[in-house]
């Protein structure tokens, strides 16, 4: 290799050795997280007392409370109440929005009031919620409900409200029915309104369950973090709040991949309100 | 028909209009221990305002929320403007603060009652860790907005760290941070009542509980309404803050 070329292979050669003093963004997290894990420990052994939730006693929890029945049913209890109550928010949820969406009427008759009923902080709705279902599972698939619905509205409305004009216009001109175009124009035009809908939705819906859990002392997987933290075993309460953090993540995750999967189309910088 | 409900403000005023009337036929309508007409919640309302018992909660709950909040606020926005200028540090952290946004904070509150007890701290901390990571999670989006051109050709005309600052990191940043207050204010609100129900309970969570637990629904029914209106408040006070500074978004 000549010398002139040699020169020239200086300036990238540089720039990878800086690139590689620099470590990776995998490299930092992983740091990170040991960092917080190696804090964690250190504090709680050297100033809590011993039932005190610390990385290694969690770890060593993870192998029984995963299999332990109780655990189980308490996950897929809440689960499943979480599936059903998101699954009557979207259904009423998207019929209101595409209703105030596209109906200036409504749309003014109704928007305080879900706008109201979104900034209610839904906590508050606990005591009302038990004295009308008592302390059950309906209690809590209300506060789901509760917790769910205003978000999803909002966003469909949003979503509806935001269709091409052009669109419903030619939709108009060839005598399209008015339920039709709804379906098959505002309906997917909306859609990734919608799944940001969604994706709040689920995260609050998640936050209801385990608040009506606490509050009305409903089986579940808040209810099994609140008893196991009540008789000191927080390590193994402790994993409870690992799986939650886990769905939590787990439905933004899901929801950002079917928004980039399924709509391919939606470019906005920008994520919908 | 059609032109006059489309205005402005009277189907406004319509609207609640018939919203209160609904409410007082469901309630005139149904067991007084379920629903309470709206007319009686009104009196209730006055009631509790007269006799001095609300404004003392609401004391309790207003010191609590704005303790809370103001230390998320102290810690949140610096620590993210940091985040925003060393972006190692922003990488290291970053999933882990999206974590813990997502995680519902709610299920701490057990742990917090049996390390700290019964008192003003834990239910501050509570308001904190609820009002916190909506912050930092925002500002590190907007962190992330800022294109690392832009420093660069800062730092080749030799601009100083201040300048810096100033002229790229704060504006850049600010409008997504007002963003995560705004969503702030609202979790610290849930976090205010639900360390007001779950851990020494006080002010107007307290108020609430109590009415339901002996069976006074229209003081449930009032207090709801009084904690809702104050979600409303400052849900709006959020937005204007946010509207203002989104004007500095490109």
């Amino acid at each position: 290799m000549s010398e002139h070329a040699d020169r020239l292979l200086t300036l990238p050669a540089a720039a990878a050795s800086a690139s590689r003093s620099r470590p990776t963004p995998a490299t930092l997290r992983l740091t990170a997280g040991l960092a917080i894990l190696l804090l964690w420990e250190i504090v709680v052994r050297a100033l809590a007392p011993a039932y005190v939730a610390k990385p290694s006693g969690v770890v060593m929890a993870i192998p029984h409370v995963i299999v332990d029945p109780v655990f189980l049913n308490a996950t897929r209890i809440t689960l499943g109440a979480v599936a059903q109550g998101l699954a009557i928010a979207i259904v009423a949820g998207t019929a209101i929005g595409l209703l105030i969406g596209r109906s200036v009427v409504a749309d003014r008759m109704l928007r305080h009031y879900v706008n109201g009923f979104y900034a209610v902080p839904m906590i508050v709705i606990l005591p009302l919620v038990t004295l009308w279902f008592g302390y059950s599972d309906a209690a809590r698939l209300a506060t789901i409900v509760f917790a769910a619905l205003f978000s999803i509205i909002i966003n469909v409305a949003d979503g509806a409200r935001s269709v091409p004009r052009e669109y419903l216009e030619v939709a108009n001109s060839f005598r399209s029915h008015r339920l039709r175009m709804m379906i098959e124009i505002v309906l997917p035009s909306s859609m990734p309104y919608f799944l940001a809908g969604l994706r709040l939705a689920s995260g609050r819906a998640l936050i209801g369950a385990v608040v009506a859990e606490f509050f009305a002392a409903i089986g579940g997987l808040g209810y099994f973090i609140l008893y196991n933290s009540r008789t000191y075993h927080h390590n193994e309460a402790f994993v409870g709040v690992l799986l939650l953090a886990a769905f939590g993540v787990g439905f933004e995750i899901a929801v950002n991949v079917a928004t980039r999967y399924f709509l391919p189309w939606y470019r906005r910088d920008e994520p919908a309100k | 028909m059609h032109r006059i409900l489309s205005g402005r403000y009277l189907p406004f005023a319509l609207s609640l209009i018939a919203g209160v009337a609904l409410w007082e036929l469901a309630g005139r309508n149904t067991s007084a221990a379920f629903m309470v007409p709206f007319s009686e919640t009104m009196l209730r309302l006055w009631e509790l305002a007269a006799s001095g018992a609300l404004a003392v909660q609401f004391l309790d709950s207003a010191t609590l929320f704005i303790t809370g909040f103001a230390l998320a606020l102290l810690i949140g926005m610096p620590f993210g403007l940091l985040l925003a200028r060393l972006q190692s540090l922003r990488i290291a952290l970053e999933p882990y603060i999206m974590v813990l946004y997502a995680t519902p904070m709610v299920a701490l509150i057990p742990f917090i009652l049996s390390m700290m007890g019964f008192g003003f701290a834990p239910k501050v901390l509570v308001v904190f860790l609820f009002a916190i990571f909506p912050i930092l999670y925002n500002t590190i989006e907007g962190a992330r907005s800022i294109k690392p051109e832009l420093i660069e050709v800062a730092q080749s005309f030799r601009s100083n760290e201040w300048a810096l600052w100033r002229e790229v990191i704060v504006p850049y940043t600010l409008p997504f941070t007002m963003t995560g207050v705004r969503q702030a204010v609202g979790r610290g609100l849930v976090g205010m009542v639900a360390a007001e129900f779950f851990l020494s309970s006080t002010g107007l969570g307290q108020a609430i509980m109590m009415s339901s637990q002996n069976f006074d629904t229209s003081a449930v029914f009032a207090l709801i309404l009084v904690i809702g209106l104050l979600g409303v408040g400052l849900m709006r006070l959020g937005l204007t803050i946010e509207n203002r500074f989104a004007r500095w978004r490109d």
